[in-house]
């Protein structure tokens, strides 16, 4: 198993940086989600937001592991959050086949500072199940994906935080 | 805004994440403080409850159903089951002490 951890600040408020994390798909830095949809989304008596996602996205396995499940695409489940009075963002997402190969498991954190910045921790946990002397290798490759994807996800998310300032300051 | 997993239910769905989206920049900024009492918080939440009813309930309900039966169709809802049953996502792992 390992595990993964990195937390990040934003400049942004918090409201701006949530609404752009939810508005992420599709940008050009997430060119491998195929599909990206809400199957269920309910308000809590207490006032926050419950959504869960369906994504399926392209390529989540190394190229030798997709020849031996045979599908170079993977469904993913993301349950999220959002409590506007707390200023927080709860996000946790994992793929819902091939775990038996690989299971990466991620819970994403967003969170207004007092000096009104907002901070994201990402924490992940990547296990596979698979054996053949090969649990190893997927592992660290699933890992290195993982590290390679979270900054490419924070610069789709920058790329969106910018259209947001953008289309508030000229509003069309 | 991307795709539905069903092309069938793409147009609901850009129509549904246009009106939610409209309504979710709103919801992120309330208008009652987190110090304000229970009552008001809760009057304030089932308002907007009600604004979103009101504004997108409809086509929520119309892209809900399309996509439903795209999951089923698809042999996905067994998946999503299975799922929540085996591992029901929970807390955040323990910090790791010694990374593998």
């Amino acid at each position: 198993m390992k595990f993964f951890s990195q937390s990040f600040l934003y400049d942004d408020p918090w409201s701006i940086v949530s609404l752009a994390y939810f508005l992420r798909y599709p940008n050009p830095y997430a060119a491998h989600v195929i599909s990206c949809d809400v199957i269920s989304r309910t308000l809590t008596p207490s006032g926050t937001l419950l959504t869960t996602r369906l994504i399926l996205k392209r390529g989540s396995l190394p190229r030798w592991a997709q020849g031996i499940v045979g599908r170079a695409e993977s469904w993913v489940l993301e349950e999220s959050e959002v409590d506007p009075l707390g200023k927080t963002v709860r996000c946790r997402t994992k793929n819902l086949d091939h775990v038996k190969v690989m299971q990466v498991e991620e819970w994403v954190m967003l969170r207004q500072t007092q000096e009104g910045k907002t901070l994201q921790t990402t924490e992940a946990r990547i296990r596979s199940g698979f054996g053949w002397g090969l649990t190893k290798k997927i592992e660290n490759h699933g890992l290195k994906r993982f590290k390679a994807n979270v900054q490419r996800s924070r610069e789709g998310v920058s790329l969106i935080l910018n259209l947001i300032r953008q289309s508030r300051l000229h509003p069309m | 805004m991307a795709h539905s997993l069903s092309p069938e239910c793409t147009s609901l769905k850009h129509e549904y994440d246009s009106c939610f989206n409209a309504w979710f920049e709103g919801y992120l900024e309330p208008a009652v403080a987190a110090a304000s009492s229970p009552a008001q918080r809760e009057a304030y939440s089932q308002q907007k409850a009600t604004e979103f009813q009101d504004k997108c309930g409809k086509v929520w309900e119309s892209y809900r159903e399309c996509v439903q039966k795209a999951v089923k169709e698809k042999g996905l809802d067994t998946l999503l089951q299975q799922a929540r049953d085996e591992n029901p996502l929970t807390e955040p792992p323990p910090p790791p002490s010694a990374p593998s």
